[in-house]
């Protein structure tokens, strides 16, 4: 399959995710389409920017993010709605889930010293770290992804 | 004595006709609600601070100082001599999209103005009561949906999405019932991915498709508080240093708690999963 298909297919499942947790955050309905639509531009361009281009993880998700928080001031604006609401459901799909999941399973095993045969504490340890600090790095740029055009558009003097 | 007054006076904010004090009484009560209903269900601290602020000013304060904390909300309303201080507990943390962009509406038609302190009232009691959006099973449904499409994202087969699925729909089953019974929620949300891990661990004692493990990491997603994290990320970028690590706090907390949750699962079945 070309990455184009790729790509395609891949924001067709993140959408689903989106439109779960949309209703999960009880998102208001009219809101629903801009929501999914978040969830499917945000995943699918980590996706393609990744495979198309071989960029990092955490450098895609940054991308994805700054496309989702765009994308959620242009709704925002247009649905009269906060920008939260699209920007937060269209993340979802990018938070770590799976690294998170792997750093807390090499946790366990640390833990417990209960090792795959060929693999060595050392090598537990080092990857376990790894999963960690990845699973930081992404949230912190889902969350800098987000709040840039929020910073770029909202300068008007503090009201508080 | 009289250069106090003077002092109280001349300072660089708008002066509104005087209010009466029952009136400035009614405007910190409503402003503070607005603002608990806006933090117990998803905001981030300058979205609270500001509609707060807006909400008072708007309905005839001169100024209002407000402090949000992590858990609740303090604001001092001026007018003229006059000021009112009030505290307001915010306790519990839930997520819920369409009460924010409701009292987002309110904050707008205040400065539209729009809105005075009767209406408002009326309004905050409707949003206050509001049912949710999507019944109980349609949720169940699309969030086992949800979590059976992270599954194909990890990389997993049509074997791993349906037991995905099935696991992440009793999870969440789970969830809403302990919520209504007011269960502390790190109980929850160990019990649920206790539940759901060991729901989606059956593929993998069965040896159902190629790569059926993909089940345990995407059943317990529903858990994962994504709000609380990306909330923290968003406090600390605007200087709201301990609003966000508290948040960050309760979102690490919550981590946790999956995982001692798939932990039982891991030893109760005997499970091995490599990294």
């Amino acid at each position: 399959m070309s990455v184009v298909l790729l790509v395609l297919e891949d924001a067709l499942w993140s959408a689903l995710a989106a439109l779960g947790f949309a209703m999960l955050f009880n998102a208001p309905r009219r809101a629903l389409p801009a929501c999914v639509l978040a969830g499917a531009l945000g995943h699918g361009l980590r996706y393609g920017v990744m495979h198309g281009l071989g960029a990092s993880l955490v450098a895609s998700s940054l991308l994805g993010a700054l496309a989702v928080g765009f994308l959620a001031r242009w709704c925002a604006v247009r649905l009269k709605m906060p920008a939260i609401v699209f920007a937060v459901v269209g993340v979802i799909p990018m938070v770590p889930g799976a690294y998170a999941f792997r750093t807390m399973i090499g946790v366990l095993q640390i833990a417990g010293g209960i090792m795959e045969d060929s693999t060595t504490l050392t090598q537990v340890m080092t990857q376990t770290v790894q999963n960690g600090v990845i699973t930081a790095l992404i949230l912190a740029a889902l969350a800098m992804g987000i709040s840039v055009p929020t910073m770029i558009f909202q300068r008007q003097k503090p009201v508080v | 004595m009289a250069e106090m007054i003077e002092a109280v006076i001349d300072d660089d904010h708008p002066h509104k006709p005087p209010m009466e004090r029952e009136e400035l009484r009614d405007v910190i009560s409503l402003s503070l609600w607005a603002g608990q209903m806006l933090l117990q269900n998803g905001a981030d601290s300058q979205k609270v601070e500001e509609t707060v602020h807006r909400l008072g000013t708007q309905l005839g304060c001169d100024w209002m100082d407000v402090v949000v904390l992590y858990d609740s909300i303090i604001a001092t309303t001026l007018n003229n001599r006059e000021f009112r201080t009030k505290a307001r507990r915010a306790p519990g943390r839930g997520v819920n999209l369409e009460k924010i962009v409701q009292i987002n509406d309110l904050s707008y038609q205040a400065m539209r103005g729009e809105l005075d302190r009767f209406v408002l009232r009326r309004e905050l009691r409707r949003i206050d009561k509001l049912s949710p959006n999507y019944g109980r099973w349609t949720v169940v449904l699309f969030v086992g949906l949800a979590c059976a499409a992270f599954a194909r994202l990890f990389g997993g087969d049509l074997a791993a999405m349906t037991i995905t699925f099935l696991a992440a729909a009793i999870g969440m089953a789970i969830r809403q019932q302990m919520a209504l019974a007011y269960f502390n929620p790190i109980l929850t949300t160990i019990v649920t991915a206790f539940v759901a891990s060991l729901v989606a661990s059956v593929g993998v004692l069965l040896k159902l498709g190629a790569q059926p493990a993909v089940a345990i990491s995407a059943a317990v997603l529903l858990l994962v508080p994504g709000v609380p994290l990306i909330n923290a990320s968003e406090d600390l970028l605007n200087g709201q240093i301990i609003n966000g690590l508290a948040r960050g706090t309760w979102g690490l907390i919550l981590s946790l708690a999956i995982a001692l949750g798939i932990a039982m699962t891991l030893w109760l079945t005997g499970i091995k999963i490599a990294l």
